[in-house]
């Protein structure tokens, strides 16, 4: 048997997966609408960026005397308050800084911190308490409260192949797409021809119904982002790396119009253990280049007024440097905003107290719920408490 | 479906070809019979040593790293080889479904081989029999212990994690104890610790012997009496039956239905092997309304389709990318609630990864999708886990399969791999066919019903 020649024609005919006609019909045909309104971009530093050496106390001795391999020296820091400065690797960002479009969010966390990497991640994906365990995450249910009119389930991307918990609510999915031009490619091969060929009814639609709706949202959802990620070339040079290339699809999409109201992208291998110095930096680097350009793009289109983007790690990391010239799962850490409507530009709060520690570890003074729900209720027009399960303060920084 | 079928794909993981060929009109009890018997003569795992000296780890904190690493390694090799006693006829079927069940319930991350394998031995041990026995055993389960804490639960200061999901998730459900009796509970369990060596211990000087408050009586608690208290509420066994009945019925759940199995199982005192057979043995389980209405896991889908093609990977690693993907990795739940199943496990990602997996298989694709996080495990087999090859014996289907043309084989294959008739037409997918030969046309036949979005549901 010519196993390679089989094979090769039945994957074609594979595809041939016939979709009802009675979905066919009404999510196809449908128009999209033009974006309205403001946009929220999140960028996630994956594994825990260590925030004391992102923003750097550099005239606290205890930070140096706990951090003796690791830590920044003053020469290096670049200043930018009078007991604070950036990363060295943060050089790009200086500008966007003084340029009053970052805010920077210090100690930010919640009550009864867990270690786990996974807990702290699952915590701030969901936006639940330390004790309760949600299986959606915020935006996902951003999505379920606010989105139920829409059909498109693009109304939340994220840049990646798969999917964040956080942008999974109960009822309501965002969208995974690494690349529009993949996406496309999948989808035609697989479901575009299955979809020509298709001219059935009977979908049981208690049991395969949903499979088949997802389906045909995803597929005329990868025909609409490919074609919006044509209509715009950005003309800004983006750094090569992953993400730079991931915040390039973002803002071509943003800059095309497109009806999509939260991106998300993330950067991964901030868990620094061991021999952290040069990975951080690489990574801080490879993240505040490529945001640089990101910014600077979405100004140069008259976009950064309606744009706001949230970074943030799922925790910081003990104050006290380990055997392996690295650092350990802690609890708070900083988090920026950045876009050109904020209130509060420069620092919102003070620095971290190296003075009192809670068992080695930085003690929060704004819950993260604080954030979410400040962006839901300020920027995306959300019933704030009614996705985070409770009302929390706003924090006036937008 | 054939009942016998769907059986199978309830109480274990699908058929292959050639149990398909033998089983396919058995009776009912005959195939109950098999699958308990079965099931009662399987045995223990043998269980990893954690092999790290104390003194090195102390001292030498890459020593600890690489035991990490090591240990990281161990957890993904229980991991392949727990899906391949899945895919397996010749292991049960109806136990390793049990321990699978058993460990969504009890979820629980871990990171050492020695505990991951030992928290599925009590699962095989226990998981047909009585579920105090069950019960007691994963509040002594080093495994356990760690991940909710109970180490750090001293009569100084009680951690309430343990006692919290003991009831929260693992018996009761909200709104059938208080805040108090989780406080009191918890301080039941001070004490109950696990040593470096990932063994249970009793840790009488972190135990409060003192009196505890616990559903309104008073005494001098330990957390077996607390199990006890527990249990002597019909509310657990109902909540334990809805459970079992969301796993291995419909996530619908009949609330008749469950209140009926639950007295069942409480007066049986907790039987699960009888909870389950009588599960199996109602005519309900077999109506249409309970067949093809369950979105596989990934796992079930992939320990299914390995099953129903007598296949496995040459670089089994492959599968913990799959896992990743899809968004279920076995010893490395979401959190202590476990996967919440249904319909949370389909996105537009993992329903085309879902989709083109019979495909991947067959072409032995490269898998060439970003995952998130790295994991140490499978980097460390670089980019060749990756590489999806597969070896397949598609013999024993030619031999079950008995049709000759392709429209009949269709028909068969269908009646053998679907759960419901499929939307499409089952005539449209013969053409092209590829091969003249039978195996050649089987194998095409085979992966066009694979694709289907019917093979994701049981």
């Amino acid at each position: 048997m010519k196993r390679r020649d089989f094979l090769k024609q039945a994957s074609l005919a594979s595809t041939a997966m016939m979709v009802p006609s009675f979905l066919t019909g009404s999510s196809l045909g449908k128009l999209y609408k033009n974006r309205a309104g403001k946009i929220l971009v999140v960028v996630q530093l994956s594994g825990g960026n260590d925030g004391l050496n992102t923003i750097v106390p550099y005239r606290n001795d205890i930070y140096y005397r706990n951090r003796p391999d690791l830590g920044i020296p003053k020469t290096e820091v670049l200043p930018v308050s009078d007991d604070l400065g950036f990363n060295p690797a943060l050089q790009s960002l200086r500008s966007i800084f003084d340029q009053g479009q970052m805010s920077i969010i210090n100690n930010v966390g919640y009550p009864n911190p867990d270690r786990s990497h996974f807990r702290l991640m699952d915590i701030w994906h969901t936006a639940s308490e330390s004790t309760e365990y949600l299986n959606s995450g915020w935006i996902g249910r951003y999505l379920d409260s606010n989105c139920q009119g829409c059909q498109s389930p693009y109304q939340a991307i994220e840049v990646d192949d798969t999917l964040s918990l956080a942008l999974k609510g109960q009822e309501k999915r965002g969208f995974a797409m690494s690349d529009p031009n993949r996406l496309k490619r999948a989808a035609d091969n697989r479901i575009l021809q299955a979809i020509s060929k298709a001219a059935h009814t009977g979908a049981d639609e208690e049991k395969v119904g949903y499979l088949y709706k997802t389906l045909i949202d995803s597929e005329s959802s990868a025909n609409y982002l490919y074609e919006q990620s044509k209509k715009h070339h950005s003309t800004a040079t983006y750094p090569q790396s992953e993400f730079g290339q991931d915040l390039r699809t973002i803002a071509q999409l943003i800059t095309a119009d497109t009806d999509t109201k939260i991106y998300y992208a993330s950067l991964t291998g901030f868990d620094t253990h061991a021999n952290q110095k040069m990975r951080q930096e690489r990574l801080l680097s490879q993240y505040a280049d490529a945001m640089k350009v990101f910014v600077d793009d979405l100004k140069q289109n008259g976009l950064l007024n309606d744009v706001l983007i949230l970074t943030f790690s799922e925790f910081g990391r003990r104050v006290n440097q380990n055997a392996s010239r690295g650092t350990d799962h802690g609890t708070a850490n900083n988090l920026f905003l950045m876009g050109g409507q904020l209130k509060k530009p420069g620092f919102f709060n003070e620095g971290p107290n190296l003075t009192n520690l809670d068992d080695g570890d930085l003690k929060y003074s704004v819950d993260f719920r604080k954030v979410y729900a400040t962006i839901l209720d300020r920027w995306l027009e959300a019933p704030a408490p009614s996705i985070l399960g409770k009302s929390f303060a706003d924090l006036g920084v937008i | 479906m054939n009942k016998i079928n769907h059986l199978y794909w309830r109480a274990g993981f699908g058929l292959s070809p050639d149990e398909w060929r033998q089983k396919q009109n058995w009776s009912i009890s005959k195939a109950l019979d098999e699958l308990f018997s079965q099931a009662k003569k399987a045995t223990l795992l043998p269980v990893p040593i954690i092999e790290f000296d104390r003194e090195d780890k102390k001292s030498n904190r890459d020593a600890f790293q690489q035991m990490k690493k090591d240990e990281h390694h161990k957890v993904a090799e229980a991991n392949i080889a727990w899906v391949g006693r899945m895919a397996d006829p010749n292991e049960s079927a109806l136990l390793e479904r049990m321990t699978f069940f058993w460990h969504g319930h009890f979820a629980c991350r871990s990171e050492l081989g020695k505990l991951g394998v030992q928290q599925l031995n009590l699962f095989r041990q226990h998981g047909l029999g009585n579920f105090r026995d069950l019960l007691l055993g994963i509040a002594q389960d080093p495994s356990m212990i760690r991940y909710l804490n109970n180490q750090q639960n001293r009569k100084e200061k009680p951690n309430e994690n343990f006692a919290r999901e003991l009831m929260e998730l693992f018996t009761l459900g909200r709104g059938n104890y208080t805040e108090g009796d989780i406080k009191e509970a918890a301080r039941a369990f001070t004490g109950w610790s696990s040593t470096l060596d990932g063994d249970f211990v009793f840790r009488q000087i972190w135990h409060d012997f003192g009196n505890k408050t616990f559903f309104g009586k008073t005494g001098n608690f330990n957390g077996e009496d607390i199990i006890d208290h527990i249990l002597a509420k019909p509310e657990a066994a109902t909540f334990i039956t809805r459970k079992i009945y969301r796993h291995f019925v419909n996530d619908k759940v009949d609330e008749a239905r469950v209140k009926e199995l639950g007295q069942l199982f409480f007066k049986s005192n907790y039987n699960i092997g009888k909870l389950m057979r009588s599960i199996f043995e109602s005519d309900w389980f077999y109506a249409p309304e309970n067949q093809g209405a369950k979105i596989k896991s990934p796992v079930e889908l992939m320990a299914g389709m390995m099953r129903n093609l007598n296949m496995r990977l040459d670089q089994p690693m492959g599968l913990l990318f799959l896992e990743k993907a899809l968004g279920q990795m076995l010893f490395n739940p979401p959190n202590v609630a476990g996967w919440a199943g249904g319909k949370t496990w389909i996105d537009n990602s993992t329903l085309t990864t879902r989709l083109s997996l019979a495909g991947l298989f067959f072409s032995s694709s490269e898998f060439t999708m970003r995952v998130k996080d790295e994991f140490e495990a499978v980097q460390s087999e670089g980019k060749m886990a990756r590489k999806l090859s597969v070896k397949m014996d598609l013999k024993p289907l030619v031999s079950a399969i008995t049709a000759k043309t392709p429209d009949a084989m269709t028909q068969e294959l269908a009646a053998y791999l679907l759960p419901i008739a499929p939307v499409i037409k089952l005539n449209t997918l013969t053409q092209p066919l590829p091969s003249n030969e039978k195996e050649g046309q089987l194998a095409a036949l085979a992966m066009r019903i694979l694709s289907l979005p019917e093979y994701q549901l049981c």
